[in-house]
């Protein structure tokens, strides 16, 4: 580790500034060493990708790409993750990173919105319609109109619930409409729509049940039932977990990971409201200015492979994008699907959903 | 006396002022580079807060009064307009004072700091009075660990509350066994109110026990001979000395309660939104315009409090040139037989310490053990898997995954890195601060600015203005890594180390500082030789609340590490946080340890330093056993116990 730490305690640096007002990228810290030979591809992506407590595919995905690939793959995972390098583009400051792992509606409706700020005037993505594989995606998880997302899976926001609460006579409602009756009061715990994904999903899943003049009424109703909305989905799952309220708004692959624990799957049941749930689709793109473009859609193309897509399915436990990805018959079991799934589109979102965010947050906080 | 011999005297005294001179003047030159060492340190301080804090924060604070590049006040008036957040304030004749929402965010987010800086305020006085007023096993330890709360990532909070006080918590459970009905305390106000008490209490305590230990025994002794009651002595003696600590101590807790962010929604959930919240989320929607002036505006009222505060402080400093602390009395009679022991105020004072022992049990041992609990148990069964997690995360993690080890190897570095800067920092800044006038006022308030601005806005500008840095004659300078992170702990750090040192160099009397200089000293050796013996439970006190900073520090850290690896503890307890506890507890269970051992030993090593300053006597309070060094005084000077009639044994 000398080198290393000599190396990182050198924090100052300098580097030359080019005419076009950007910088040369000079290999820093973040670049945690480069095989002999080959390229090296930088994605960027969300800490719990690389690095969580149970499984992620990080690790194995590296592994996976190196073999295949003459290069060596290295992570970014900043803790503002895409506004990290949407703050780049604006200030004017290149980035090392080749391709972000991780956008969704939302975030690419953010990327797109901050448009034509400060030294942000070019796309920040480049279009992947000539990533090879391209066409298996399944058509109802595309996101982006503009061909640059790749959709690498998705999942569903569900109610999770206990069976076991109220010794075992507790049984969670079937609809939006029983979840807002004084039987449940209660009994639900959510997430703030403005600070997690989960809160976000399960909000537009209610504008799409009651529109979007009729959903502010739906959650006054929840809230006069005693919804408790706590900040983050781990908050809310860990006050779950601590029998706070038997339901609580989460993933619908919960039993994957309750299975794989040995834990009692009674505590981890999974509801479809209105034999629904919000899909989530997560998807990859390709940074404009890349200095390996081919490199970098090699990699779109190599998670869009049938092995791969079921190695990230059962490591980030989510759900494949292509039809014929092999997962085993557990994987199946266990994790749910719904009957009918319900997103809302780029050109639905556009211009909305901040407004649709603002609203809730002023209507529920108020009294 | 003959003419002649007048003449002589004269010219032997003239001789003798010249060679006196001569001395001086040699010594002045001799100690050059030690009259230098205070101002480089003040100004290498300013520097570090003006590149580290200033600048970075401007870099967010600028959005709060432009729109598309020009000059504009739009963004602050959108929000002082708005009743959503101003309440009846936007609406001029209505003053509907009697609701909440009548009090628009901003003054709920008071409400809320009010409520729990009284909280704050009433569960940490008696925790000062305790620790500075009895002698009992394990009180240094015991002081030394008082501020453990204040670094616990909120994440761990949050589990450790639940855990105790939740539906299936704890205290429900012993409800229940005892066959009384359970109680729903989670999540309302009364919860984010305890919260931020188990935060700041201990911050309370620990800044008043220090003020505690500086009382001047000798003082109360005169007040008693002069015929004042116990009751009047301590209110007229000691109140007006603990008054100052009490109020820093409450003005922080406010400033901090103020901007709490995410014990309110985890606790208190989204219908308690605070200013902070608010401006969280405008920040991760990116419209930067409406989060700069909720920032600008929460940094505002921040500072208009703190000048009120330190203006109280200048005015109520009391100059006083020695210190004997007041002689602490057994909290255990050890002579149960004899008949002093067993007087009505003697039980009385110490069924209040344990009646407020269980308090603290309650309130703070709770969810520190259940966080330790949740990493030991599983489904009501013992297993050390989480432990094995964190050992086979050590072993076989990739190089971009975070490791247990040098997590904890990192902080203790940070820790003790941001120690090295803070402290000098901190007590060069104070020497800077006491003087009178209003620069120095100025000076005084910029210093502690790092307090009232928000962590996620001081992490955006970092992010912006170190991280991309500035472009400086055509190169494009950036600062990150191991020494941006120490600088950015260290100033968050030093306005701990100032608040406590500043207010105590203040009190001592000008003349011991004066009689010093007089001799030769510089006033770095005056300050090291003379004044920070005299006020050294201050010293170590701040010095205990820069490593704590550092410690529990998040914001800054994971901005500038910019994926090297220099993560600490609560970024490992928050990256090992998922569906199941078991991980997250069991690295907060290991922050836990490394903390409280390094706060014993950092008291310790303070404390056992005292001694090398050569005037032990006067500080019985740091030095090991202050009751048998002080043995004497025990008879005496004791405000609120018997006269005359100590606990010796």
């Amino acid at each position: 580790m000398g080198t290393g730490a000599a190396a990182m305690l050198a924090g100052c640096q300098t580097q030359r500034v080019e005419e076009s007002g950007g910088t040369e990228t000079a290999t820093q810290g973040t670049t945690t060493g480069t095989a002999a030979g080959g390229e090296t591809l930088v994605v960027a992506t969300y800490s719990s990708f690389v690095d969580a407590p149970s499984t992620s595919p990080g690790a194995w995905l590296k592994e996976q790409f190196e073999s295949e690939f003459d290069a060596t793959l290295v992570y970014q995972t900043p803790d503002s993750e895409i506004n990290y390098y949407l703050e780049r583009a604006i200030a004017g400051v290149d980035f090392e990173a080749d391709a972000y792992v991780g956008l969704d509606t939302e975030k690419l409706l953010r990327v797109d919105g901050r448009r034509g700020e400060g030294e942000y005037t070019d796309r920040l993505f480049r279009s992947a319609a000539g990533v090879s594989g391209r066409e298996t995606v399944k058509s109802g998880i595309e996101f982006d109109p503009e061909d640059r997302a790749v959709p690498f899976s998705t999942g569903y926001i569900s109610l999770v619930w206990d069976a076991t609460a109220d010794d075992g006579a507790f049984t969670a409602p079937a609809t939006f409409e029983e979840l807002a009756q004084p039987e449940t009061a209660g009994r639900l715990l959510a997430q703030n729509p403005a600070s997690s994904t989960t809160g976000k999903a399960f909000m537009l899943h209610t504008v799409d049940q009651f529109g979007a003049d009729g959903f502010l009424d739906y959650w006054d109703r929840l809230r006069e039932n005693g919804v408790t909305v706590l900040g983050e989905w781990s908050d809310s799952y860990s006050a779950y977990s601590n029998g706070e309220a038997p339901m609580v708004v989460s993933y619908s692959t919960d039993q994957v990971f309750a299975n794989r624990a040995d834990q009692n799957l009674d505590r981890h049941q999974i509801r479809f409201l209105n034999d629904q749930a919000y899909a989530n689709p997560e998807g990859a793109a390709l940074f404009r200015e890349t200095d390996t473009p081919a490199l970098a859609e090699g990699f779109l193309s190599f998670l869009l492979e049938p092995e791969i897509q079921a190695g990230i399915a059962r490591r980030n436990v989510t759900f494949p994008a292509i039809p014929d990805a092999p997962l085993s018959e557990t994987y199946d079991e266990y994790a749910k699907e719904p009957p009918e799934p319900v997103t809302f589109s780029y050109q639905e979102l556009e211009g909305r959903v901040g407004g649709w965010t603002d609203e809730w947050t002023r209507r529920f906080t108020e009294g | 006396m003959s003419r002649r011999r007048r003449r002589f005297a004269a010219a032997v005294r003239g001789v003798t002022e010249r060679l006196r001179r001569r001395v001086a003047a040699a010594r002045r030159l001799r100690d050059r580079p030690e009259r230098l060492v205070l101002p480089a340190l003040a100004a290498a301080s300013a520097s570090l807060l003006l590149v580290v804090f200033y600048y970075p924060v401007a870099t967010v604070f600028v959005d709060a009064v432009t729109v598309d590049g020009e000059v504009s006040l739009a963004p602050l008036v959108d929000v002082v307009s708005d009743p959503f957040y101003v309440g009846w304030l936007a609406e001029p004749g209505v003053p509907g004072l009697g609701e909440l929402s009548g009090l628009g965010r901003f003054g709920f987010t008071a409400w809320q700091a009010a409520l729990s800086t009284a909280a704050s305020v009433a569960l940490g006085l008696p925790g000062a009075w305790a620790l500075a007023r009895f002698e009992f096993r394990g009180r240094r330890t015991l002081r030394s660990l008082t501020i453990l709360p204040f670094i616990l990532p909120s994440m761990l909070v949050v589990v450790g509350f639940y855990a105790a006080f939740g539906a299936d918590g704890t205290l429900n459970t012993l409800l229940g066994a005892v066959g009384l009905p359970t109680v729903d305390l989670l999540p309302s106000l009364s919860a984010v109110v305890v919260a931020h008490a188990f935060y700041n209490a201990p911050l309370v305590t620990r800044v008043v026990t220090a003020a505690y230990e500086r009382v001047d025994a000798g003082a109360v002794e005169t007040a008693r001979a002069l015929g004042a009651s116990r009751r009047r002595a301590f209110l007229d003696v000691v109140v007006p000395q603990l008054l100052p600590a009490v109020l820093v101590g409450a003005t922080l807790t406010f400033v901090f309660t103020f901007a709490s962010f995410p014990i309110i929604l985890a606790l208190g959930g989204t219908r308690l939104a605070t200013v902070e919240v608010l401006l969280f989320s405008a920040i991760r929607q990116l419209e930067y315009g409406e989060a700069a002036a909720l920032a600008v505006l929460e940094t505002g009222l921040s500072l208009l409090l703190t000048a009120a505060y330190l203006r109280y402080e200048r005015q109520s400093q009391t100059e006083r040139s020695a210190v004997r602390p007041l002689p602490r009395r057994e909290l255990v009679p050890s002579a149960w037989r004899e008949r002093a022991t067993w007087t009505v105020r003697r039980l009385g004072s110490r069924a209040a310490v344990v009646g407020y022992g269980l308090i603290v049990i309650c309130v703070f041992v709770g969810p520190l053990v259940s966080v330790v609990y949740e990493s030991l148990v599983i489904d009501g069964r013992l297993t050390t898997t989480a432990y094995e997690f964190l050992l086979t995360r050590q072993q076989t993690g990739a190089s971009f995954q975070v490791k247990p080890w040098p997590a904890v190897r990192n902080s203790v570095a940070f820790g003790v890195a941001t120690l090295a800067v803070a402290l000098p920092a901190g007590v060069a800044v104070s020497v800077a601060t006491t003087g009178e006038g209003r620069w120095s006022r100025l000076v005084d308030l910029l210093s502690v600015a790092p307090f009232a601005v928000s962590g996620i806005v001081v992490g955006l500008g970092l992010l912006r203005g170190l991280v991309f840095g500035a472009v400086v004659f055509g190169y494009r300078v950036t600062v990150t890594g191991p020494v941006a992170i120490t600088a950015a702990h260290a100033v968050g750090a030093y306005p701990f180390v100032v608040r406590n040192v500043a207010p105590a160099l203040g009190e001592l009397d000008d003349r011991l500082v004066e009689s010093a200089r007089s001799l030769g000293a510089s006033r770095a050796r005056a300050l090291v030789d003379v004044e920070l013996p005299l006020i050294w439970p201050g010293v170590l006190a701040g010095a205990a609340f820069a490593f704590a900073v550092s410690v529990g520090e998040f914001d800054a850290t994971v901005v500038l590490a910019e994926g090297g690896g220099t993560y600490t503890m609560p970024v490992a307890v928050e990256r090992y946080v998922g569906r199941r506890l078991g991980p997250a507890t069991a690295m907060g269970t290991v922050l836990l340890l490394v903390t409280a051992v390094s706060f014993v030993v950092l008291d310790r090593v303070g404390g056992g330093g005292v001694g090398g300053f050569g005037s032990g006597g006067q500080r019985g309070s740091t030095g090991s056993g202050g009751r048998g060094s002080t043995g004497s005084d025990e008879r005496s000077g004791d405000p609120d116990g018997n006269p005359g009639r100590g606990d010796q044994s």
